[in-house]
């Protein structure tokens, strides 16, 4: 035993102590005959408990037999020493006892039902003393055990678990008690166990983590190189379309156009954002009317991709959204006499007010009542593959060059008057 | 002399409580039995006395069936009474014969009790006079203070 403690200390890592001084094999006895006591004790009761329940079932066979017949013939006690000659009567008339000195007039059915329901009771108590004396008679065993270790002489060997080394160190100094050998071997199985658990946990994260990534690079990268591509198509339809639309404008005259921003001018009730709205879209015929291609190359340049704009769409939409509201009153709305006044303007107009102007229901309204317009079939162009905020925010961050050198033309404080100034 | 006082000492100690304080406790179980028994009679002894003076022929009272479930009985003479007279006989009696049988098992069951309460007073002495002795042994002062207003 020496020996050994030597040993277990030699590792430094554990303590050895025989069994007998922590639990002298007197007093594991002494525990062993105590929980026997207890364990008597409980399995009189058991017997006890059994005893009311024959009792039980008896008095229920009793009790379902006595109605049978009008009477019986018994003797009647009376008191404890004596007794007459007599017979039952009113054999479907039972007095029970409820508890607490309680007593009910039943049928023999109904008290049947009663002594039952006491029954279950009865068999719930049993179930519970059983479960005591299981637990009992495992503590026994458990002391007797304990209490044979401790006469045989048997050591505790108390050691720290140290990662890894632990187990080459087992190993390979051997080992040190009789108990040991098992308790190494199953060491390292639990170290190596717990190895590989580590490094399937530590792969599923990586892959966890790419998956991530890969979802967040797939929402910016993947899909904002697609809009470009989508962009860029769209531009050049756009701007065949608007050649197309400048052509056909010329011929409609300036007239009309001069009219309509006539009124856009005379309708200074709108709000601010409207008017922000007007002007870029006044702005816009000006440069029209001006030099077509380079107005509208600019045009394209500048509506879709910058901040400002898209702010001023914004706006637009709101302005879409509240106008079609106060139709009646203000005749037809501002954006409606754009659109109408000049067909290119319409087909400009028209992804704007769609892209912005999403949720409001009669916007989109409008938007059909223009597309079943004649000589507007470049709309599917529109309609069909433009995503609404990706793109503006996209093309901003990409061709925010353009727009700060364009921001003077693009913001024009006070776009209504320049308008007329230039056009009379 | 010493151990041999030791010994004489655990023999005494062992007589009171293997031998005497037993006894006492079984000598009063006996007399609280025949008390009991001396109840029931007297009890018996009330209630038949009950039915004389009554006059009560026919008799209807509840049968506990067990479990303190209770049913209806009808007694259609009580003038015949079956009474206990010990091991497991019982006597067909009179109101009159079962009144006498009474009052002499009573009789009988009072003296019981004055020897059992006899018995157990002498094996209280018994008790007494051992711890006497064993103070004795242990050469302690007598516990006058104590024994004087006991009795």
């Amino acid at each position: 035993m020496e020996e050994s403690a030597k040993k277990g200390t030699g590792t430094g890592t554990g303590t050895v102590s025989s069994l007998a001084e922590m639990f002298p094999a007197e007093d594991a006895q002494k525990a062993v005959k105590r929980v026997q006591e207890k364990l008597a004790e409980i399995q009189s009761e058991l017997h006890r408990v059994r005893g009311f329940i024959s009792d039980n079932s008896n008095l229920i066979n009793l009790v379902q037999k006595l109605p049978e017949q009008l009477h019986h013939n018994i003797i009647v006690p009376f008191g404890k020493a004596a007794f007459f000659p007599g017979r039952l009567i009113h054999t479907n008339e039972i007095m029970v006892l409820l508890g607490e000195g309680y007593y009910a007039e039943r049928t023999s059915k109904q008290t049947v039902e009663i002594l039952k329901r006491r029954g279950k009771v009865l068999e719930s108590q049993v179930e519970s003393l059983k479960a005591i004396m299981r637990d009992l008679k495992a503590e026994t065993s458990f002391f007797d055990s304990t209490a044979s270790e401790a006469a045989e002489g048997l050591l505790e060997i108390t050691e720290d678990y140290v990662e890894e080394n632990s187990t080459e160190r087992e190993s390979e100094s051997g080992p040190p008690k009789e108990d040991a050998p098992s308790f190494s071997e199953a060491d390292k199985a639990k170290v190596s166990v717990e190895d590989e658990e580590y490094a399937h946990i530590m792969s599923r994260l990586d892959e966890l983590e790419k998956e991530e990534l890969e979802a967040e690079c797939g929402n910016e990268t993947v899909e904002e190189n697609e809009q470009v591509a989508v962009d860029d198509e769209e531009y050049a339809r756009l701007m065949s379309r608007l050649d197309e639309l400048e052509k056909e404008e010329l011929e409609a005259g300036d007239e009309k156009i001069k009219d309509d921003f006539n009124k856009l001018s005379d309708q200074k009730s709108l709000d601010t954002n409207l008017k922000h709205s007007e002007g870029y879209q006044s702005r816009e015929l000006l440069e029209q009317t001006k030099d077509k291609k380079s107005a509208t190359e600019e045009f394209l340049s500048k509506c879709d991709p910058q901040k400002d704009l898209t702010n001023q769409l914004n706006c637009m939409g709101l302005a879409v959204q509240s106008v079609p509201e106060d139709e009646k009153s203000h005749g037809k709305s501002l954006l409606h006499n754009v659109i109408k006044s000049s067909p290119p303007e319409k087909a400009l107009m028209h992804p704007e007010v769609k892209e912005n102007v999403q949720p409001a229901p009669l916007s989109r309204s409008e938007v059909p009542a223009q597309s079943s317009k004649p000589g507007f079939d470049a709309q599917k162009a529109f309609t069909g593959s433009i995503i609404e905020r990706t793109h503006n925010t996209h093309i901003n961050s990409s061709q925010e060059s353009a727009t700060s050198s364009q921001s003077p033309s693009s913001q024009p404080s006070k776009p209504v008057s320049r308008f007329k100034m230039q056009r009379r | 002399m010493d151990r041999f006082r030791q010994e004489k000492l655990q023999r005494y100690e062992e007589f009171v409580d293997k031998r005497l304080k037993p006894d006492l406790v079984h000598a009063i179980a006996e007399r609280d039995k025949v008390f009991e028994q001396q109840k029931t009679f007297s009890d018996l002894r009330k209630n038949i006395e009950n039915l004389e003076k009554n006059s009560v022929t026919s008799l209807r009272t509840l049968v506990n069936l067990g479990s303190e479930v209770y049913m209806q009985a009808d007694v259609p003479d009580t003038q015949r009474i079956f009474v206990d007279i010990g091991l497991g006989f019982h006597v067909e009696f009179t109101w009159f014969e079962a009144l006498n049988f009474i009052s002499q098992r009573e009789e009988r069951l009072a003296r019981q009790i004055e020897e059992y309460t006899r018995l157990i007073a002498s094996i209280k002495a018994q008790i007494k006079l051992v711890c006497e002795g064993i103070r004795e042994l242990l050469q302690l002062p007598a516990e006058r203070s104590v024994q004087g207003p006991v009795f």
